[in-house]
């Protein structure tokens, strides 16, 4: 087999057309009376880029909990493909092919590289343990299938001179590449990317940015991106929602959304965006 | 399976296309090559081989590619970097390759001094490195992309994928089935088969052509019995193909040797996983340049250090009896005693084969260390676990012909003997080594004042590097003409002898030495990141970049140690009295290094010239 794009390998990835993926209507999110989010709404399509900004402890992680049902919020909805998904359990979520990575890096550090990525294709075994002791038929197929998935993935993220080593020997930026990797295995339909550049070095969050723009490209899958670093969310992003203390600021593209001058105050701080935006004005 | 018909009116011109051709006629279906995919090794027969050179050089031509044409290749090495070479022989172009590593600005200077027509690049980051400069290349009229991620949806008139080469090579073919055998048929000796840019260390690379003939020449050389490996290389022999192609050593190794004796050659996944795939491989032929060898020899150092006591013990014992035989080995000239055997086979039992296996090298039974010098004691330490290992000297213009070290008769430190069907001799004022045989290239393209200074009028070759004899037989080599020292004190040095033994110790990767016009000799180090940073977490050293590590005090004294342990083989004149540690590694696109990896000495004096001018105040 000779993948030549991972869209040959992962059939079951992404979705056709131009749909909507999720909508998030209005919700809101407290923990003992401090809020959390507070009336966030917005849609995802597919094969669309969506980023999330906002300073930190604005909330944006918070959303993502809600989204893969970590967190569930005390009002409004969530629809996934046309689901309610409001108080799904987070495998049930995950099922309906919800895959995402995490801020710090939450893969099995005493596993291999291979194995991690296996891991992220157990959605996709269909015998028991009993049949997984003896190596024939089905389970001995889907081993196979599985495998080549993996690889096709492995040669994607460019992580083949790590296949046999352990997580935990692994430098951060090749880590964080494995958890892309096993959110990926789950073939999904909405991919959640908490901070994917984060602590990366140049060259390693180029490499990223390119591996998020092939994902798009190649497999049409929807994803929705929090991210601090501004250039990787200005290049890569068709929309964005600025939030701020759990609230929405502003949503847009990445254009308009650095126009803003409430994006620009709630980076900044209001003086310095307000001579910045309006000079001589307020002199 | 189709057979193929090998027309009878051959030429006595043999290509390497004509080589492979004859090779698929013969043994279809034996292995050519394997290239690991998906992490697994994929076979390619000598019939698909075939096949596929043929729809590539349809689709050249279709292209429009006349003879004498300059096709370039911008690629890792892969089944298909050789199959468009093969092409460009079949169809008389002139085949040019660049560095994977090469910069745009480079890929503009080469695609350009070259007059290439066609490009085939291998993926999305060559293609924008050419795309970005196509403006100031009016003679490129194509570019063909291997892999299409990334590259398919851009819209650019010049652009065509490797499967629409092979598709427009199957229209050409079916309409024009005669054009092919034509060509080849057509092949002359005198045919510029490769522009090989040499590295340059001072001024801008140059292109040198080499013809048909001398193609002809070096691969018959290396299936001779006068060849370097004895017995001579054949089918079973597995090479594994990782120095750049566009470079004349990996071209004769992963190539030439392939398409003339039908050796296997295997392509790996990447330079970064070339120990799982030597591992798996376990080539009989392991053609590598010295930094390889030395990187290896380090890792088993590093390794060893932070094994168990009585790993380290078993190790310890094992490797002083390999030091012994090697040694002896190395008077000997490879020639082994009854005892000798005796304990290599015990030693074999303990430690040798599982240490050679893990190196990928237990069944390398002619190990070649060319291209730059190599220490001693890096010799010694893989003659002594079993590795036969010879050091050879060539260079592009001679298409790599030149001197080898051979079984039973190698002479340490030297390059060996010239082959004896060809002229070799050392300039009687300047030491000089200069030759002349039929694998001498045709010139420099397009600048024949480099030309006339290589060439002489008799035919003979001016390599630029000075030699010495030893023993009337084996060369030395001291050092290139230009990089020799001469001291305020009017001494002369030769700089990379004294690099190498700094660079035998295991956290020593770069070693400059300074020296010329001054009172005393001085170097700049660059450590070796991934043993220096092992052995600071050793010692419990909290550091996060090359930088920072090698700034600290307890480097410095590391580094120290080893320039005194180095200084104690020379005398006192050639002794390094001073030194500075690099603060960051040498790299091709700053133009420290040469895409083979070789310093750029000018530049590197030019950038430290203040850390220079430090050590001599």
């Amino acid at each position: 087999m000779r993948v030549k794009l991972l869209g040959e390998a992962l059939q079951h990835a992404g979705g056709k057309g131009e749909g909507t993926l999720v909508e998030v209507d209005d919700i809101h999110l407290s923990f003992a009376g401090v809020k959390a989010i507070d009336g966030v709404s917005f849609t995802v399509s597919n094969r669309e880029l969506f980023a999330i900004i906002g300073p930190n402890g604005a909330g944006k992680t918070s959303i993502f909990n809600c989204l893969s049902g970590v967190y569930h919020p005390q009002v409004g909805a969530i629809r996934f493909l046309g689901k309610d998904i409001l108080g799904t359990k987070p495998n049930k979520i995950a099922a309906l092919g919800m895959a995402r990575t995490f801020q710090n890096i939450e893969l099995f550090p005493n596993l291999t590289v291979l194995d991690n990525l296996m891991l992220g294709r157990h959605l996709f075994l269909d015998y028991g343990p009993l049949a997984a002791m003896a190596w024939f038929g089905r389970t001995r197929r889907r081993e196979i299938e599985n495998r080549e998935v993996v690889e096709a993935i492995i040669q994607f993220l460019e992580l083949e001179p790590f296949r046999k080593s352990y997580v935990a020997m692994l430098p951060y930026g090749v880590q964080k590449r494995i958890e892309l990797g096993r959110a990926l295995a789950m073939e999904p339909k909405l991919l959640l990317l908490d901070e994917p550049a984060a602590g990366m070095n140049n060259e390693e969050t180029e490499d990223m940015a390119r591996a998020i723009l092939d994902i798009k490209r190649e497999l049409g899958i929807g994803m929705i991106l929090v991210e601090h670093d501004m250039r990787v969310v200005m290049d890569l992003a068709d929309t964005v929602l600025a939030i701020d203390f759990g609230k929405p600021i502003a949503l847009g593209p990445p254009d308009q959304i650095q126009q803003n001058p409430d994006v620009i105050r709630a980076y900044l701080g209001q003086e310095h965006a307000v001579v910045e935006v309006h000079p001589g004005e307020d002199q | 399976m189709t057979t193929i018909e090998v027309p009878s009116q051959q030429t006595d011109t043999a290509t390497v296309a004509s080589m492979i051709r004859e090779r698929a006629g013969n043994d279809p279906v034996q292995v050519a090559m394997r290239e690991k995919r998906l992490g697994i090794w994929q076979e390619i027969t000598w019939e698909e081989y075939w096949e596929s050179i043929e729809m590539v050089a349809h689709g050249l031509m279709a292209l429009g590619v006349e003879p004498g044409d300059r096709v370039a290749i911008h690629s890792q090495n892969r089944p298909e970097w050789i199959t468009a070479d093969a092409a460009c022989a079949a169809i008389r172009a002139t085949c040019m390759g660049l560095y994977p590593t090469n910069p745009s600005a480079e890929v503009q200077y080469l695609l350009h001094n070259s007059g290439s027509k066609v490009l085939i690049a291998e993926d999305q980051e060559q293609v924008d490195k050419a795309l970005a400069v196509k403006d100031a290349l009016p003679e490129l009229e194509r570019i063909v992309y291997i892999e299409p991620r990334g590259v398919d949806v851009y819209d650019d008139p010049m652009l065509m994928s490797w499967d629409e080469l092979l598709q427009l090579g199957r229209s050409h073919l079916a309409t024009d089935p005669a054009a092919l055998t034509q060509r080849m048929s057509d092949a002359q000796a005198d045919d510029i088969a490769y522009l090989i840019y040499t590295s340059g260390t001072t001024g801008p690379p140059k292109g040198a052509m080499l013809t048909v003939g001398n193609v002809a020449f070096a691969a018959g050389l290396l299936r001779s019995n006068d060849g370097f490996v004895d017995p001579a290389p054949g089918p079973d022999d597995q090479l594994i193909s990782f120095l750049p192609l566009c470079h004349v050593y990996e071209k004769g190794f992963g190539h030439w040797l392939n398409a003339a004796v039908g050796t296997v050659t295997n392509f790996g996944e990447s330079l970064d996983t070339l120990t799982t795939d030597m591992r798996e491989i376990q080539p009989t032929i392991f053609g590598a340049v010295p930094r390889i060898w030395e990187k290896m020899h380090a890792a088993v150092l590093v390794r060893m250090a932070s094994a168990s006591r009585l790993k380290k013990l078993n190790y310890g014992y094992w490797m002083r009896t390999a030091e012994k035989l090697g040694r002896q080995l190395v008077a000997s000239g490879g020639v082994w005693s009854r005892g000798m055997r005796v304990r290599y086979a015990l030693g074999n039992l303990f430690l040798f084969r599982a240490l050679k296996e893990r190196l990928g090298l237990g069944k390398c039974r002619h190990g070649i260390t060319a291209a730059a010098p190599i220490a001693p004691e890096v010799v010694e330490f893989f003659m002594g676990i079993g590795v036969p290992i010879f050091e050879a000297y060539g260079m592009t213009e001679s298409s790599a012909i030149g001197t080898t070290n051979r079984p039973g008769r190698v002479k340490l430190g030297t390059v060996g003997e010239a082959y004896s069907n060809i002229e070799l001799r050392l300039d009687d004022e300047s030491g000089e080594i200069v030759m002349r045989h039929p694998a001498v290239f045709a010139g420099y393209w397009r600048n024949p004042e480099a030309t006339a200074d290589t060439i002489d009028s008799d035919g003979w070759l001016h390599t630029g590097d000075v030699a010495e004899w030893v023993d009337g037989s084996h060369v030395k080599i001291v050092d290139r003409i230009k990089d020799i020292i001469i001291t305020a004190g009017g001494k002369n040095i030769s700089p990379s002898e004294i690099e190498n033994a700094l660079k035998v110790s295991p956290f020593i990767g770069e070693a400059i030495v300074i020296g010329d016009r001054r009172k005393f000799l001085s170097a700049l180090i660059g450590i070796d990141f991934d043993v220096v940073s092992e052995w600071a977490q050793r010692k419990q050293l909290a550091h996060t970049t090359y930088r920072d590590l090698s700034e600290k005090p307890e480097v410095r004294e590391l580094i120290q140690k080893a320039v005194t342990q180095a200084n104690e083989a020379f005398a006192s004149a050639e002794q390094i009295k001073k030194f500075v540690l690099l603060n960051k590694e040498l790299d091709h696109e700053q133009g420290e290094l040469t895409a083979t990896q070789k310093v750029k000495r000018s530049v590197i004096e030019e950038k430290f010239a203040a850390e220079i001018e430090g050590m001599y105040r």
